[in-house]
């Protein structure tokens, strides 16, 4: 008798010890992203099957967003030479969408992405001529608003936004609320190429154990 | 004596809860990616052989979400008699499942033919198409991604898609993604999982 008692002591206290010390901690699986075939800054066609099996850092913004506009690029900028020194294991791409085609053509997003520094296949700078498809995959697909102003600026949340390599949203980070943005997204692309590393065997259970008790990532 | 019997009793008892709790609570490793904090799906009509059809028509069932086109040669007739096969091992439990098919080739697959494409499969299968452009919107929601590829041939092209399933909740959320590939019997587990809950 005194063995079954120890046995589900253990069992719960096991259970608690998962939750409170978060041996492997994870991202939420928060919903899907959507999917989609845009024209990039070399004029090629970036969609969303071709960025499927990456992590993918997606923005949003427009090459006319001079200050006051919050432009994502520096961070960018940064996050994009951090990986470059401390590469993950997984293939990571950071993709900005222009939410202005009709001034955002490929030679502008070309021009842009030099000015930028945005590296060939690393750094996707895209967009597509059909708005009514870019509203549903920036508005309804990523749920980024953004609004046209009068003066033809715009009017937009300034996020970032983590999608895994099965199309799923796993983190958001709002940069003008949010600081030190760039380190959390550090940490958190070291977080899902961790689960990505472990999605095999035995370990995927752990990983599935981590996201059932909510071991997320702060 | 009357020692040795509470002594059993409770034993009896506490396994009794072990084994429950662990049914109840255990992970769980599903053969797919499963949302922790499901969100709402985005709901739709279109239309299937019988007239319109909503997402949220299926409330209180699970809906296995498919996008394909009948004249898919190999994935979609692959995916559909999987999802029959596990249907069938489900017994009972698959009068809370609804199967959905959205054809991405909609100038193709009007509502009867898609209609009467997934019924060769199980008569129980709903097949939808519509309006092209509803049809990308919907696609695009679900992160599913689809193309036209010419071929030589009488088909003259073929459709390249995302071939995931998506599983909706009774509630109306996104639960769980199996991928393509997943088998009847993987299926049929995790659906007797989702079952039981």
């Amino acid at each position: 008798m005194r063995w079954l008692y120890a046995f589900s002591l253990l069992l719960i206290a096991s259970a608690l010890a998962f939750k409170i010390f978060q041996p492997i901690q994870v991202l939420p699986r928060i919903r899907l992203a959507p999917a989609f075939s845009m024209v990039d800054q070399n004029g090629e066609r970036l969609t969303s099957d071709r960025l499927q099996g990456q992590i993918t850092l997606y923005t949003f913004t427009y090459t006319r967003c001079t200050a006051p506009c919050v432009n994502p690029d520096l961070m960018m900028q940064e996050i994009q030479r951090r990986l470059a020194e401390e590469p993950l294991s997984t293939p990571v791409s950071l993709v900005s969408i222009s939410f202005d085609p009709q001034h955002d053509t490929p030679d502008v997003l070309r021009t842009y992405a030099e000015r930028v520094g945005a590296e060939r296949g690393r750094w996707y700078i895209a967009t597509t001529s059909d708005e009514s498809l870019l509203k549903t995959i920036i508005g309804a697909g990523f749920e980024v608003y953004y609004q046209p102003r009068a003066d033809g600026s715009f009017d937009f949340s300034p996020v970032f936004i983590l999608v895994d390599g099965w199309g799923i949203v796993r983190g958001e980070y709002r940069y003008q609320t949010e600081v030190p943005t760039v380190e959390r997204i550090l940490r958190h692309l070291r977080v899902l190429d961790e689960e990505v590393r472990n999605s095999h065997g035995v370990a995927r259970l752990a990983y599935e154990a981590a996201h059932l008790f909510l071991c997320y990532a702060q | 004596m009357k020692n040795w019997w509470k002594a059993f009793l409770g034993a009896f008892i506490l396994i009794g809860l072990i084994a429950w709790g662990w049914w109840r609570f255990a992970p769980y490793s599903f053969h797919g990616m499963v949302m922790q904090s499901p969100e709402p799906a985005p709901d739709f009509t279109l239309l299937s052989k019988d007239g319109p059809v909503s997402l949220s028509d299926f409330r209180g069932k699970y809906v296995l979400l498919y996008f394909g086109y009948t004249f898919c040669p190999d994935v979609c007739p692959a995916t559909l008699a999987n999802l029959a096969q596990a249907l069938h091992q489900i017994g009972r439990g698959a009068e809370r499942v609804q199967v959905i098919m959205v054809s991405v080739d909609p100038e193709r697959d009007t509502p009867e033919k898609i209609g009467e494409y997934v019924a060769h499969f199980d008569s129980s299968f709903i097949g939808l198409s519509g309006d092209p452009k509803d049809i990308a919107r919907i696609a695009s929601l679900y992160g599913i991604f689809y193309e036209k590829e010419e071929v030589a041939g009488a088909a003259g092209y073929l459709v390249t898609h995302t071939a995931s399933v998506r599983v909706i909740d009774p509630e109306g959320r996104l639960k769980l993604i199996w991928p393509f590939g997943a088998t009847p019997d993987e299926i049929a587990q995790d659906l007797k999982f989702l079952l039981r809950r």
